[in-house]
């Protein structure tokens, strides 16, 4: 799974959920692509999940790119405690997402494959997405 | 002259505001500069537009108050989720003028077997008459064997144009394709990492969905 190997600071504020992508929002490796339609918290788990479930739908014949990482902290207070105290513990890393972002690329296979691949991938993540392609923009 | 005739209105008045009215009235704000004249601000009819332009590298006539110009689109925003087009930048071109303009590579054929077929550079630079701008370069990778890497010197170049991008960009890169073994202990252990437990039923499948789906691909072909 995605882990960053060394932070400056180990518990951060929770990321901005507003706005568009700034960038990232155009197929730029691959042919195909996942494109987030909602902002979102994307967790390591979920990104590893997807890439799973893609490439276990394509098996050895094409390329996957993973275009966001999980560089975001997050952290969690335990289970029946009272507030105050500090901040919880560092509990996911995540990848914050906002609309617009092509977050997983694929190629080297034919489009119905890369649908049905991308489709599964999606539902392993937690927010409404859509297939993308590379020429013209085009959907 | 180009088959691609849009009419142009003048623009007067600028800023957002502005140019979201232009946008709300189903048209695009665009500007067209070139050959050291002032930049020109118009408004390009919405639908026309997106149709001309379908082709990224359209030559397109714009009629300005009875004048016409020959113009490429140099730049066009997009929005990224909804399927408008935001503002154009045209460049003004002249018959007979050659222009550097990205053109994109069609790979045809299938390549040896057990090899992953990866496209590094899907667009490259070639220098061309504004008025016969090639649509796409075609490259072979029938029959190739991995660790074959194609360079953009290796491409042929339709008729008319020359290569302007570094002829040493890698293209193409022809790769042995991971074995089944390595594949599935890889996916063993990322799924054991993340806690995704395989049925025996899932894991048949994909897998036979996977070995269907290239064989619809080669009918389709």
């Amino acid at each position: 799974m995605l882990i960053p190997r060394r932070v400056k600071h180990r518990k951060q504020h929770h990321p901005g959920r507003s706005g568009a992508a700034k960038g990232g929002t155009k197929v730029a490796f691959g042919e195909y692509g996942i494109q987030a339609l909602e902002p979102a918290y994307v967790t390591n788990r979920q990104i590893e999940s997807a890439r799973i479930a893609m490439t276990r739908y394509i098996r050895r014949g094409g390329k996957v790119w993973i275009n966001i990482y999980p560089d975001r902290p997050l952290t969690k207070k335990p289970a029946e405690t009272r507030m105050g105290s500090g901040k919880g513990s560092p509990e996911w890393w995540v990848a914050n997402v906002k609309p617009g972002r092509v977050m997983f690329e694929l190629s080297g296979v034919p489009e119905e494959t890369a649908r049905e691949a991308m489709r599964l991938a999606m539902h392993k993540l937690p927010m409404k997405c859509r297939f993308v392609k590379r020429e013209g923009g085009d959907i | 002259m180009s088959d691609l005739t849009l009419n142009a209105e003048k623009r007067t008045q600028f800023g957002k505001g502005a140019a979201r009215k232009i946008r709300r009235a189903h048209k695009i704000p665009a500007v067209m500069y070139g050959h050291g004249a002032d930049p020109i601000h118009i408004t390009l009819p919405g639908h026309d537009t997106m149709m001309a332009l379908k082709n990224p590298n359209a030559l397109l006539t714009i009629v300005i108050d009875g004048d016409e110009q020959l113009a490429l689109a140099k730049d066009v925003q997009r929005d990224a989720i909804k399927p408008i087009i935001e503002h154009v930048d045209l460049v003004v071109v002249r018959k007979g003028e050659k222009v550097t303009v990205d053109i994109s590579v069609h790979v045809e054929g299938e390549a040896g077997p057990e090899t992953v077929v990866t496209v590094d550079h899907p667009t490259i630079s070639v220098e061309a008459e504004a008025t016969n701008i090639p649509e796409y370069v075609t490259l072979s990778v029938e029959g190739l064997p991995a660790g074959t890497q194609i360079h953009a010197s290796d491409l042929t170049m339709p008729e008319g144009a020359t290569l302007a991008t570094d002829p040493e960009v890698l293209v193409v890169n022809i790769t042995q394709m991971v074995s089944e073994e390595a594949l599935e202990a890889e996916l063993t252990e990322a799924e054991a990492e993340v806690g995704i437990e395989q049925d025996q039923s899932d894991a048949e499948a994909p897998a036979e969905a996977a070995t269907e789906a290239p064989a619809e691909g080669e009918q389709a072909e």
